[in-house]
């Protein structure tokens, strides 16, 4: 489902941010990517939804090497790939049900099934009862979980986390977690950075481990 | 704020086409005085004389002025100090045909020739025309055109430049918006048509604001000047076909940062 081969990605001046980076995620796994702040986590995810280039190397995604993707062809890609954040990344004038909605929009969903599949998505979540909030007036749980909302209505391939706890405290980060290994269970590919070695623990799942650029272990 | 901005930089554009317009309307109408006088001798065959000098290259035009008709005309042109003309017992103006030039023959050299053709004829006594005052009159619109197009270059350069970094503004305070729409798989088109759409409302909206400014402009400088060229309709249409343009330069250049 997703392959990295060599990758190396390196910013302008020389700074290296990930070096050789090889491995390979199968359809339907949980995969934690660890590392300390500035490791090369949010870059690795960066690459596989083709927010960046590598620098050398090769990424391939649901069948497609993304060196060969074209640039009007990375919507479709994206469409196929949900990714949540740390600050969520919610428009905060709008509804929670219209943060929601705006995914849909974009790729010009009828208007009847935006509806339906979108009170799915906020029902399996427990959001129905909010969904006329606006995202400051709810918990940082909540809009995370509004952003997996956002994430998951378009049924994605692969769901990507970039440290989606990392502003929640420890009950609400266990419950983003119980949703992303229920989401998981039920089919989505799911890569979550995140640089909590005590949750990575607690959940048991594969972790690739990024340090000084390079790829430590695979475990 | 940006529409304020935008409708202050196109009246600025409305305003100088304003000016242009009529610096050249004045000139336009200084060029059409550029004519030859030739007087002619006493019963000489006007007629005759006219439609020979029809024939010289480069006359659009010849009007015969009688004696009488100059003297008239002589007499409005004093007003008051038309008692002087009671020291002549008879009227002593010549009849004379006045030749009205080609564009292209109204400069000093084409008055020259064709005032030299014209006294070759049989029944005219004498030419006059402007000559080197033509030729200067030539070079001061000719200094004036490069004057007009280089601040026009600079007017339309400064234009665009502040509607793109009004619409920049714009588009910064919803880029979080836009990095979403990126997120969630917007095609780019589906991300600039909105504000291209804005950029165009705007442009229009600021358009007609200039076009109003303009015109109330020109009521005052009515009062001040008395012949003001105005063509309304163009500078109606052209106040909003600006602001479309412009809306649609500035939006597609501020958002290209965006969507690389």
């Amino acid at each position: 489902m997703i392959t990295f081969d060599n990758v190396t990605k390196v910013y302008q001046k020389d700074w290296v941010a990930l070096q050789d980076i090889s491995f390979f995620i199968e359809k339907g796994e949980f995969v934690f990517i660890n590392g300390k702040t500035g490791a090369g986590k949010s870059t690795l995810l960066k690459m596989i939804y083709k927010d960046e280039e590598p620098t050398k190397g090769t990424i391939k995604v649901l069948e497609q090497n993304l060196r060969l993707l074209k640039k009007k062809n990375i919507p479709k890609l994206r469409r196929k790939i949900g990714v949540i954040f740390q600050d969520f990344k919610l428009l905060q004038d709008r509804t929670l049900e219209e943060n929601v909605a705006f995914a849909l929009e974009v790729t010009n969903t009828q208007p009847r099934d935006l509806r339906k599949q979108m009170l799915e998505i906020l029902t399996y979540l427990r959001l129905s009862h909010k969904k006329f909030s606006f995202p400051y007036q709810l918990s940082g749980g909540e809009q995370q979980k509004v952003a997996i909302a956002r994430a998951l209505v378009r049924d994605p391939y692969i769901l990507l986390a970039d440290e989606p706890t990392g502003n929640l405290d420890e009950k609400s980060s266990q419950e983003i977690i119980d949703v992303l290994l229920d989401i998981n269970y039920k089919g989505t590919t799911v890569l979550m950075a995140t640089h909590n070695l005590k949750l990575i623990r607690k959940v048991k799942k594969r972790m690739l481990r990024i340090e000084d650029a390079k790829l430590a272990s695979d475990e | 704020m940006s529409l304020l901005v935008t409708s202050i930089s196109l009246f600025l554009l409305s305003l100088f086409a304003f000016v242009t317009v009529n610096l050249y309307h004045f000139l336009n109408i200084l060029d059409e005085k550029i004519e030859i006088i030739a007087f002619l001798e006493q019963n000489a065959d006007y007629q005759a004389l006219e439609s020979n000098i029809m024939k010289i290259n480069g006359v659009r035009d010849v009007i015969y002025v009688s004696s009488g008709q100059a003297l008239k005309e002589l007499r409005a042109e004093l007003k008051e100090t038309e008692e002087v003309l009671r020291v002549f017992e008879t009227n002593p103006l010549p009849a004379s045909l006045r030749i009205k030039l080609l564009a292209k023959f109204r400069n000093a050299r084409g008055l020259e020739e064709i005032s030299d053709k014209v006294m070759l004829l049989r029944g005219i006594r004498e030419t006059i025309y402007g000559g080197e005052l033509v030729d200067q009159l030539k070079k001061i619109t000719g200094v004036i055109t490069t004057f007009d197009i280089a601040l026009l270059l600079i007017i339309i350069f400064s234009v665009v430049f502040v509607i793109f970094q009004t619409i920049k503004l714009t588009i910064f305070a919803r880029a979080t918006e836009i990095d979403i729409m990126k997120l969630v798989g917007a095609s780019n088109s589906f991300i600039a048509i909105p504000f291209t759409f804005e950029g165009i409302a705007q442009g229009i909206l600021g358009g007609f604001i200039a076009f109003v400014l303009t015109v109330i402009t020109k009521r005052v400088a009515v009062s001040f000047l008395s012949d003001i060229y105005f063509p309304q309709g163009y500078f109606f249409l052209g106040s909003i076909l600006c602001g479309i343009i412009f809306g649609i330069i500035g939006s597609s250049l501020a958002l290209r940062r965006f969507l690389k």
